[in-house]
């Protein structure tokens, strides 16, 4: 059931109207749990078994860490008077160790299906090309289906477990209340991935229904609609009409067409995450963002703490933090800080940064990984955590560069250079996600940087399977997107708290806000790419 | 202890006035390399171990605040 389709629209509005008219308000969030599940079963029930599991296995997890941790404090209660200082920590370490395995095998088994299911061909072919086994030898290549949301259903619940064995959340005792978090329909085929500190609360409260949540909703909903039906379902006609045979194509069309998929990916994405946010909205359940207008950023640091924000918060708390802050990293920057090198400047600056910078590689290989089993990932991912990596080494020299040429900072020409200095960085890796594969990937940038004609691209451009005035549409689109993101960045800087633009609209005259909607309901309608026998585009990251 | 403090949060980040900051961390001044780098110094300064579960923006948000975390972990 895609989010654009009227199946959805009707399963949302009965669904709706189920929450709202429940008459136990108490048992409201019931019916978000049986709307999900008959969410993921028309979806396909086959591969349902895999939700079920991680539900229960999280479930259990969380219960058995929970019971562990209170029983060792009861004990350490008694044994107050009795044990010495050594004896008390003594036992407290083997109660850590008991939590680190309970909490591992929940790990190792839920990571170990998804990896399984997502990589296995994947690490078979390289295994079986490595050592030239021809087919019919080597590992076998299976047909392995992926469920829906899987990765994110995953990360989401895995979340959990770590925050219950740190102690920061009470495990859930009740499995359907923890099923619905897992479960969540508006968020389980692409996030965002939430913690269950922020949702589960929320999911479990009963919420009244409220016009002016309904109305901001449907704002937004009908603002991801406008991303992914006006822009990138047009938009990704041309790239796909390019991708699978980019040989035939010159280096001019392959630019544009890397331009596009840019355009294509956040409008996409982002009005996915809109309509599922706005969705919630309308239920009384606040979800986190995904985005904030990560095309401003000023340096690729800040791309990806604006870019799938969820995903790449929740690989900082249970990955990064834990990886740079482990005795083993923080160790090689203490004896880095030793040596005769480590007493200059350029050398202590490197022992502290060290560890944070190859933790953030290996965060980077991960989010690489993440996206697909294919070398070219694994590029793209090396070549994200590389840049940062270099540019947290070298911000020394960077800083100084700066102060030599009497550059400010802060100054419009200066960030404007860094975003496009940023987005190009971006536009880079991209090139790998719409590559074939990794020679694919370094082709296809040698044919952008030395094939060049712009006559012959424009000729190439205009048979893509978009018309003129699909391209005008895609111009005026992107800039209705460009000034919406202006006007969001200039109040985000204002830091007005939790004003959004649509809070702001509501305060014009009635005839500007019912224009505006009026205006963006017909924008859908006729501009959207629907046409007959339509079929919709699936969401980028629903193959996630 | 407040002035040993003081002098690893200059060093770390010179430009942050750290007597008066109280979002350091909510505000988006110190970023998560600034953390793994503070967390680093403090350990071997206090000869404490402060673990990712304790990196809440409310441990970390002003001087006064760190102490307090810093403080804690040395009583435990």
């Amino acid at each position: 059931m895609n989010y654009t389709s009227l199946e959805f629209l009707l399963f949302l509005a009965v669904s709706i109207l189920a929450y709202f008219l429940f008459p136990v308000k108490k048992y409201r969030w019931t019916i978000l749990l049986a709307a999900s599940y008959f969410f993921y079963l028309f979806a396909g029930w086959r591969l349902v078994g895999f939700l079920l599991f991680t539900t229960l296995s999280t479930y259990g997890t969380g219960l058995w860490l929970d019971h562990t941790a209170k029983k060792s404090k009861a004990i350490i209660k008694e044994k107050k008077t009795e044990w010495s200082r050594e004896e008390k920590k003594k036992f407290k370490d083997r109660v850590k160790v008991r939590k680190r395995l309970i909490m591992a095998a929940a790990l190792v088994v839920n990571f170990g299906i998804l990896s399984f299911l997502k990589y296995w061909n994947f690490l078979a072919g390289s295994f079986n090309a490595l050592f030239s086994f021809g087919q019919g030898s080597g590992l076998p290549i299976l047909h392995l289906l992926l469920p829906l949301g899987i990765s994110f259903y995953t990360f989401q619940s895995m979340g959990y477990v770590i925050d219950v064995y740190r102690e920061e959340v009470p495990a859930e005792r009740n499995p359907a209340k923890l099923a619905l978090f897992v479960s969540f329909f508006p968020q389980i085929i692409q996030g965002p991935i939430s913690l269950y500190s922020q949702l589960s609360h929320q999911l479990i409260e009963p919420h009244d229904f409220s016009f002016t949540r309904m109305q901001h909703g449907l704002e937004l909903i009908l603002w991801g609609f406008f991303k992914k039906v006006v822009i990138a379902d047009r938009a990704v006609i041309a790239i796909q009409a390019v991708t699978p045979d980019y040989k035939e194509f010159g280096g001019t069309t392959l630019l544009f067409i890397l331009l596009l998929y840019a355009l294509q990916l956040y409008a996409d994405f982002s009005g996915g995450i809109d309509i599922s946010r706005g969705v919630a909205q309308i239920l009384g359940i606040d979800l986190v963002d995904n985005f904030r207008r990560p095309y401003f950023s000023t340096s690729i640091n800040d791309y990806w703490r604006r870019w799938h924000i969820t995903l790449g918060g929740w690989l900082k708390n249970y990955l990064f933090y834990p990886l740079a802050m482990s005795e083993c990293f923080l160790g090689i920057s203490r004896r880095m800080k030793e040596t005769r090198l480590g007493k200059t400047a350029a050398g202590s600056h490197i022992a502290k940064v060290l560890p944070t910078s190859v933790a953030s590689l290996i965060v980077f290989l991960v989010v690489g990984i993440w996206h697909g089993a294919n070398w070219k990932y694994v590029a793209f991912g090396l070549w994200n955590g590389g840049i940062i990596m270099l540019s947290t080494l070298l911000k020394p020299l960077f800083d100084w560069t700066l102060a030599k040429l009497h550059i400010r900072a802060s100054s419009f020409g200066f960030r404007l250079f860094q975003m496009l200095r940023t987005f190009l960085i971006v536009l880079v890796g991209y090139v790998f996600d719409i590559a074939p594969g990794f020679r694919g990937g370094m082709d296809m940038m040698g044919r952008m940087l030395t094939d060049q004609n712009f006559a012959a691209g424009w000729t190439e451009i205009r048979a893509l399977g978009l018309a003129k005035a699909d391209y005008l549409l895609l111009i005026l689109g992107t800039l209705v997107l460009f000034t919406v993101s202006l006007l969001q960045e200039r109040l985000a800087q204002k830091g007005q708290g939790e004003e959004t633009l649509r809070s702001r609209l509501d305060k014009k005259p009635m005839v500007l806000r019912w224009g505006l909607q009026f205006a963006g309901i017909m924008a859908v309608l006729v501009l959207g790419v629907w046409g007959p026998g339509y079929d919709p585009a699936d969401f980028v990251y629903m193959q996630f | 202890m407040m002035e040993e403090l003081m002098n690893i949060l200059q060093e770390l980040r010179p430009d942050v006035d750290f007597e008066t900051e109280t979002s350091l961390v909510t505000g988006g001044i110190l970023d998560s390399f600034d953390i793994v780098s503070l967390v680093g110094e403090l350990n071997d300064a206090f000869d404490i171990e402060i673990k990712p579960n304790h990196l809440v923006p409310a441990n970390f948000n002003s001087a006064k605040a760190i102490l307090a975390l810093v403080e804690k972990l040395q009583d435990e």
